[in-house]
């Protein structure tokens, strides 16, 4: 007789009721308000007539600016994260000895593991023009005046690269690793310099960790805004402060609904465009034989 | 080893010798000055990384009266914090949901990454676009979208466990935390093979004894490494906090948003420090562990990594 | 529409020097009435409070703890600790930056935000009593009230204190750095002249919505709580188009940060915050101080209690606390604003505490501080604040 036995499936069951209840079923509930208007001045949403009105609203001009002044940000931002971030993450999976990795790799999260808002007002102590570095460089005459940064995109940039470097590092280093050192031998064996061997094995196996790490990054980056409210003053305004304001300060959740369904769609939209200039970017460099690296090399 | 690799190795190993033999060689002090700019900029990197820690270190022990003006040395301001109860509450509520929600969003991703794993099927396209709108939510918009429904559920429909302050950071916190530890547990599953737990079955045991003894174990640095990451990414939410956190049960990060405000203070660099400290404390002992469990630092990177 | 409101000092009256006597008399008092007093339930039902019901307090045993609301750093720590020591209830803060942001809060919560005491701005009470957000005071609790000047309690908004009580009262004006802008700047056009000017992309502004369109208001002689299509567009395009890119802060607090750092050269800002940061700058000949002129404004923070308050005892208890006289010059001190107490200024001049003329106000400037106005242009209001500051970050 067979047995009764639970398909093991229903173990995701917990996981399915607490995602729809307290994620699916909220958001739904912001998307339903975003077709909604604001009804006298302390009612917060109202769906009686339904219309697509809140969303020109979020579409006009000024907030139009704030969406590609985000999206300009998350952009940069990860591009210079990339940058900065891959030739550790290669020094690392690959010129360092293995004796040393684990405690490079400790080194490099244990910024990760400091409060998030503490060490962006660790940036803000360093940038501040009485500070140190202000006076510093001043004084050795790198720049006329105290030091002009905070509270400018330039200091957004910065902290919000450095609050996402260790979430580009990690995939990065884990994906050169994962080439291994054997295939590269083999290449440079065969004849290829060191650069033909970066750019047509290494890359190539790496991509999905380098994708990892660009969506780890980008997609948190572009919601952020905590980091442009601490050192960005008013030129820090991200899109997510928008929407946090409509909901705290103007009471306008019909309005804030229809921005931050904005800025979903902004994301989505974005990281799409930017996967597929990547992937044509890329074509030139693919190998006419595709590398498929088994399940633990 | 297979024929092609060990001829790869021996000429790999030959090529190495041969270069060293000839330091003259062309070759040799253009590979060892990249190597030494891939280092000096892998320092550069930790230098910036450590740039903004180093500084709340040090301001930790600043005793003027605002945080961003450094008066002087000395330990007064730890000293503060024994003086404000609103830090210390603050700190304990953030360590109390942190706890929660970590051994919550660990155990229901956990089981959720196991039935991906081991009972793949048509439900997994649908959950893994779940999970995949989970991650790619902005904080924002969960932050603004959880308030209304709480405090409809708590109020309108009178579950009065949605006024409760912990309960409360404690959904908020987890919705992440499930995603990032799904994700992580499956993908340490797939990667090895179901024959143990099959050759247990076999053996007449039962799903459970199966699942606990078998499953669970193999599946354990994941489990380690998603559980850690399910606290720090509590204690560093910040966004959802603010919206949905009750006055009384203030989370740390909500304290210091509104001190941002209002004029930090030198205790805030201190009580960052002390949480630094345990954080790396707790961070050793889960390294330990995993490295007993014969992990290496790399291996654990993968796991933490998702594979 | 509202009347031009003056406020004028009251008369003086002689300090009691047994005023220490009559404190202690009045907390035996107190105590003597809450230990009186039947143990009744103290605490509301939790959860589904019911909107502007009664007095929810009636002198029972004071709660554990005690939830506030309100502006940042708005209470002197040391009478806070010896409320605690004395009373007990231990006292929790949480801080807003403007009234939109508190009643977002309480509105969004619904009786769940945990909170006691707010603290909300006059004009606001009304509405926050229509809706349901405050409950009312239960004046038995609160005898200390013999000890306010009776021109600030009975205001237009609550005449009768059911729901509000002034904690203090200020205005409007800005700082300046001597040594950025050499010129003596005056009023509120020399403001927004050097904005645009000397002090541009080193300016901050309150994170306000009305006392941002207030700033073209005043500057241009228009009544600042207008509802009119027309000036409320000036006042958008000139604030979004023509101020928002000088700006590089919407701080409501210079006086914490902005002022001691000198981050900012021009900040608009409460009298209170300016005097404290100038004070504890340190460097008190840097910085300028001017009343906003030709007109400004003239608020008057109150406590209130929130509806769905859990500790309402407690909150009572605090309130009294507050208004004893020595009490309320600690505050004057910490805060830099009057605090409504009767016979406060020979106090403080006595006391010889600095810079007074922050605090303290001649009958001539107090006629050009006009009260604010909660009508049918604060959406419009808020939503240029909004549009601003997305201008601002462009």
């Amino acid at each position: 007789m067979p047995k009764l036995r639970w398909p093991k499936a229903t173990l995701a069951l917990p996981a399915w009721v607490w995602l729809l209840a307290f994620f699916a079923a909220p958001v739904g509930l912001i998307i339903w308000y975003s077709f909604g208007y604001k009804p006298g001045i302390f009612g917060t949403h109202s769906n009686d007539i339904l219309s697509l009105d809140r969303y020109a609203e979020a579409l006009s001009p000024t907030f139009f600016a704030t969406f590609s002044n985000t999206l300009w940000v998350g952009i940069v931002g990860t591009l210079i994260c990339l940058v900065i971030g891959m030739p550790v993450a290669y020094w690392m999976a690959v010129k360092v000895p293995v004796s040393r990795r684990g405690l490079l790799l400790a080194a490099i999260m244990i910024p990760f593991w400091t409060n998030f808002l503490v060490r962006t007002i660790g940036w803000q102590i360093i940038l501040s023009p009485q500070g140190w570095l202000s006076q510093g460089l001043e004084a050795i005459g790198v720049i006329d005046g105290p030091l002009e940064i905070l509270y400018t995109r330039t200091a957004v940039l910065i902290g919000v690269v450095y609050n996402y470097l260790p979430l580009m590092i990690l995939p990065l280093f884990v994906a050169f690793d994962r080439v291994g050192e054997p295939l590269r031998e083999a290449s440079k064996d065969l004849g290829a310099g060191r650069l033909h061997t970066f750019l047509r094995v290494t890359i190539p196996l790496a991509r999905p960790g380098i994708i990892a790490g660009l969506l780890l990054v980008y997609i948190p980056l572009m919601g952020d805004y905590i980091t442009a409210t601490v050192l960005g003053g008013a030129k820090g305004n991200m899109a997510g402060q928008l929407v946090a304001s409509q909901f705290q300060n103007a009471q306008n959740w019909a309005l804030g609904a229809a921005m931050a369904v904005v800025l979903i769609l902004t994301i989505l939209i974005s990281a799409a465009v930017l996967g597929l200039i990547i992937w044509l970017a890329t074509l030139p460099f693919r190998s006419h034989y595709r590398l498929r690296l088994g399940s633990g090399s | 080893m297979t024929e092609t690799k060990r001829i790869a190795l021996e000429r790999s190993a030959a090529r190495r010798s041969d270069a060293s033999d000839s330091p003259a060689t062309a070759v040799k002090p253009r590979r060892s000055v990249s190597d030494r700019l891939f280092a000096i900029w892998g320092i550069i990197v930790l230098l910036f990384l450590f740039a903004p820690i180093i500084v709340i270190l040090v301001y930790s022990f600043n005793t003027g009266r605002l945080l961003i003006s450094f008066d002087g040395f000395g330990i007064e301001p730890f000293l503060t914090i024994l003086n404000k109860p609103a830090i210390q509450s603050a700190v304990w509520v953030s360590i109390r949901a942190g706890v929660f929600s970590a051994l919550f969003a660990t155990a229901i991703g956990t089981f959720a990454g196991v039935a991906m794993a081991r009972r793949p099927g048509k439900w997994v396209g649908w959950f893994l676009v779940l999970l995949v709108l989970v991650t790619v939510t902005p904080e924002i918009v969960d932050a603004v979208s959880l308030l209304p429904w709480v405090v409809f559920l708590g109020q309108d429909l009178g579950l009065t466990i949605f006024n409760d302050g912990i309960f409360r950071l404690v959904v908020g916190n987890s919705l992440f935390s499930i995603a990032v530890v799904s994700y992580i547990v499956r993908a340490r599953l797939v990667g090895i093979s179901a024959s143990l737990e099959e050759a247990s079955a076999d053996l007449y045991a039962p799903p459970l004894r199966t699942f606990w003894r078998i499953t669970l174990p193999l599946a354990m640095p994941a489990v380690l490494a998603g559980g850690l990451l399910s606290f720090t990414l509590s204690l560093d939410n910040t966004i959802i906090a603010s919206f949905v956190s009750v006055s009384g049960t203030t989370p740390w990060p909500v304290y210091v948003l509104s001190a941002v405000r209002s004029g930090l203070r030198p205790e805030i660099a201190s009580v960052s420090t002390l949480m630094l400290i345990v954080t790396l404390l707790s961070l050793a002992v889960v390294a330990w562990v995993l490295k007993r469990s014969g992990d290496s630092a790399t291996q654990i990177a993968r796991t933490m990594a998702g594979g | 529409m509202s009347e031009d409101s003056i406020r004028i000092l009251a008369p003086k009256e002689a300090i009691p020097t047994i005023k220490r006597e009559l404190s202690r008399r009045n907390f035996l008092a107190f105590s003597a009435a809450a230990a009186s007093v039947a143990t009744l339930a103290a605490c509301t039902p939790g959860g589904g409070a019911q909107p502007g019901t009664g007095v929810v307090a009636s002198g029972g045993p004071l709660e554990a703890n005690l939830n506030i609301y309100s502006w940042g750093d708005y209470d002197d720590p040391g009478v806070v600790q010896s409320f605690t020591d004395t009373l007990g209830p231990k006292v929790t803060f949480g801080s807003y930056g403007s009234n939109e942001e508190m009643i977002s809060k309480l509105i969004a919560a619904k009786g769940t935000s945990g909170y006691d005491i707010v603290v909300p701005t006059g004009v606001f009470v009304t509405q926050l009593a229509a809706q349901g957000l405050v409950v009312e005071l239960n004046h038995d609790l609160l005898p200390n009230l013999k000890y306010m000047d009776p021109a600030f309690l009975k205001q237009e908004w609550d005449p009768e204190n059911k729901y509000s009580i002034c904690k203090a009262w200020g205005t409007t004006g800005f700082v300046y750095d001597k040594t950025v802008i050499t010129r003596d700047l005056q009023d509120w056009n020399d403001f927004l002249d050097a904005a645009q000017n000397e002090a541009s992309g080193k300016t901050s502004v309150l994170d306000d919505p009305a006392e941002l369109t207030g700033l073209y208001f005043w500057a241009n002689g228009i009544d600042w709580n207008t509802t009119n299509k027309d000036d409320l567009d000036a006042a958008e395009d000139y604030l979004v188009n023509t101020l928002a890119p000088h700006i590089s802060a919407f701080d409501s607090y210079p006086g914490g940060v902005a002022i001691p750092e000198g981050t900012q050269v021009l900040m608009q800002a409460w009298n209170g915050d300016a005097r404290l940061g100038i004070i504890n700058g340190g460097e008190p000949d840097r910085w300028a101080w001017r009343l906003g002129s030709p007109a400004t404004e003239l608020w008057m923070d109150n406590w209130s209690i929130a509806t769905g308050a859990k500790n309402p005892e407690a909150a009572h208890a605090f309130i009294n606390y507050t208004m004893v006289p020595e009490t309320q010059l600690i505050q004057l001190d910490y805060i830099g604003y009057h605090t409504g107490a009767a016979g406060i200024e020979e106090a403080a001049k006595a006391e010889g505490l600095e810079m007074l003329d922050l605090v303290f106000f001649t009958p001539e400037q107090l006629a050009t501080m006009k009260n604010g106005e909660l009508n049918e242009n604060q959406d419009r209001v808020v939503a240029i604040w909004n549009t601003m500051k997305a201008a601002a970050g462009a």
